[in-house]
């Protein structure tokens, strides 16, 4: 096994091939990223700041998801000293390089809750005339809220988006740090390293998200309550991570990069990875939902009558864009992936990939967008304006996390050569 | 000749031994043969030409008969033979009806497939005409056996024992019928 390692080492895998159109690439991103902020920073011109600060929400949720995600699978690697994965694991611990930029990106939505309390979260404005949203009183006659305070405040907000994104950012440096410098030093104490951060990274990452999520997410609709709110964010993650890591493995699989490196056993497992997590993500969804329409308690079922039917009793676009999500998000992913031939193809995994984080972008719109309330207590359409601001922030986001990622994989082996395991996973299966 | 023996039994010592001569008895057309080893070998079936396995057209089959018995069992319940309101909700539903059609879908798919798998092999199979060859219990041990059955239609027993020598068998022994 050492002796494979050994032979494929600086020869095969320099640090990625022509650098220059690399870092042309990386700019483009970098641009594209720009414009789309810049683009959506004009939204606040023409929709209003409420709308485009929704749309922007949902945005950087969207790919703070997939670097979570991402995240977790690096610590998922760890904590079960896992072998085969040991090649893929670079491009994903490549991604992390865009924690740091997401926090920052971040930044604004919490600096609108000081500014304008209540335009994305009520709660953050405690005098907040609940009548603009259909409802009567205040936020702070608001019984539930009362008893909601002790979290949802802005205190909690500013606190856990910090540590939330503190401690991610330092996760991901840690994790970057110790298996590039093994790449150098083939020292064993990284591996130790980073399985110790896993472990204190694990129960932190699943805690600080959860908790995140609820304030951003959840709880903009505050009078809610669900208990697979966090799980539900988790799967969504993982699938996001996992589809970018199968676009990356593909390009880099086409552009020859991965010759003599990846074989089909890595599609494989990789592609049964992304099954698994289509049935836990239908899992936890339906199991969200089942509880709620079986225990039929109105604090819980507005929850998704906001979400099918208007307050006059008319269907509503968010009804079609749930059955979208049960066909879209498990139903064709399920059918699909579930075949071996697939799981292997270089055609249909990119594309069933990139279908997997759309959908998981509707599911974050899905989330998010409804409770953007008319006066009647209504959500607006699915279909307005607010889709397009929801398009320039996927794209700047997106474009500083490419950006960030090109940069990374620009200046890093393309697997980590050194790595205890490396040579179990080049002859994964074989 | 080839009508009173059931094949030819040849013995390798390596994994990597049996490997390429899988490949070779695969070249040379052979379908009806197989190798005994004691553990399984990465590979060995795209060596020996095997395809993908039926099995899992057996599960998809189970796991639609058991998602089709969940629903329509919980609609001839609840809404058929004996309508009943529950904590007011409608006599049927997809909705509370699919915790029992997915655990259905699961436990018709296990069992298809082990059925599917019992089945494409053969099992159980109490007697395999190789069980008369004394050596074979070493192909549980420490070595490898390529078997070329007689009723494969290309067989020919100085043909196939010259395949097997010069795909490196260490010996070839004729199987009693």
């Amino acid at each position: 096994m050492s002796t494979h390692a050994a032979t494929i080492s600086s020869a095969t895998v320099s640090a990625s091939a022509p650098a220059s159109s690399l870092s042309g690439s990386a700019n483009k991103a970098l641009t594209l990223g720009i414009i789309g902020l810049v683009a959506t920073a004009a939204g606040l011109a023409v929709s209003g700041g409420k709308a485009v600060a929704f749309s922007y929400l949902t945005g950087i949720v969207f790919w703070t998801g997939i670097a979570l995600g991402a995240l977790f699978l690096v610590m998922i690697h760890h904590v079960f000293d896992a072998g085969w994965s040991t090649v893929l694991r670079r491009q994903f611990e490549n991604w992390l390089s865009c924690m740091p930029w997401l926090a920052l990106l971040f930044v604004p939505l919490i600096i609108s809750a000081f500014v304008a309390p209540g335009m994305i979260w009520k709660w953050t404005d405690p005098s907040y005339d609940l009548a603009q949203v259909g409802g009567h009183g205040t936020v702070a006659q608001d019984v539930l809220w009362v008893k909601k305070s002790g979290l949802l405040s802005t205190t909690s907000l500013v606190i856990a988006t910090f540590i939330g994104f503190a401690g991610w950012s330092l996760l991901a440096n840690r994790f970057r740090t110790h298996s590039f410098t093994q790449d150098t030093d083939g020292d064993i104490a990284h591996t130790h390293a980073s399985r110790f951060w896993t472990a204190v990274g694990l129960p932190f990452t699943a805690l600080s998200m959860t908790l995140c999520v609820i304030l951003w997410v959840k709880a903009l609709d505050y009078h809610w309550y669900s208990t697979m709110y966090g799980v539900w964010f988790f799967a969504g993650c993982v699938r996001g991570a996992l589809s970018v890591g199968m676009i990356i493995t593909v390009w880099l699989w086409n552009r020859g990069d991965y010759k003599g490196i990846l074989n089909n056993n890595h599609m494989h497992s990789h592609g049964m990875l992304m099954f698994a997590f289509t049935v836990f993500w239908a899992y936890i969804t339906f199991s969200q939902y089942f509880l709620i329409y079986m225990a039929n308690i109105p604090e819980e079922t507005f929850w998704y009558s906001l979400r099918e039917i208007n307050t006059d009793g008319q269907f509503n676009t968010w009804g079609y864009v749930g059955f979208f999500l049960l066909f879209g998000h498990f139903v064709a992913p399920f059918l699909t992936l579930i075949h071996y031939p697939v799981k292997l193809s270089k055609t249909w995994m990119p594309r069933i990939a990139a279908f997997i984080a759309f959908v998981f972008l509707v599911d974050v719109i899905y989330n998010v967008m409804p409770s953007l309330k008319k006066i009647t207590g209504d959500a607006y359409p699915f279909t307005s304006i607010n889709l397009l601001w929801i398009a320039t922030s996927v794209v700047g986001v997106g474009g500083v996390c490419v950006w960030a990622y090109l940069n990374s994989f620009a200046k890093t082996k393309l697997i980590p050569i050194r790595d205890p395991r490396i040579g179990e996973s080049l002859t994964h299966h074989e | 000749m080839a009508d009173s023996i059931y094949g030819l039994m040849a013995r390798f010592d390596s994994a990597s031994e049996i490997f390429h001569a899988a490949e070779q008895v695969r070249n040379a057309g052979y379908k009806h043969w197989d190798c005994i080893t004691p553990f399984p070998i990465h590979g060995l079936d795209g060596a020996m030409g095997v395809r993908r396995s039926h099995v899992p057209k057996f599960s998809l089959i189970g796991g639609l008969t058991g998602f089709t018995t969940g629903m329509s069992m919980i609609w001839f319940t609840g809404a058929f033979d004996y309508p009943l309101i529950v904590g007011g909700k409608p006599y049927f539903s997809p909705l509370f009806a699919f915790p029992i059609s997915y655990e259905l879908t699961i436990l018709f798919t296990a069992f298809a497939t082990i059925g599917g798998m019992f089945l494409l092999n053969w099992l159980p199979q109490h007697y395999h005409p190789v069980l008369k060859s004394k050596d074979i219990t070493r192909g549980l041990d420490d070595t490898f056996y390529v078997v070329i059955e007689a009723r494969d239609p290309k067989f020919d027993l100085a043909r196939a024992k010259a395949l097997l020598t010069q795909a490196g068998a260490k010996e070839i022994s004729e199987l009693e019928a």
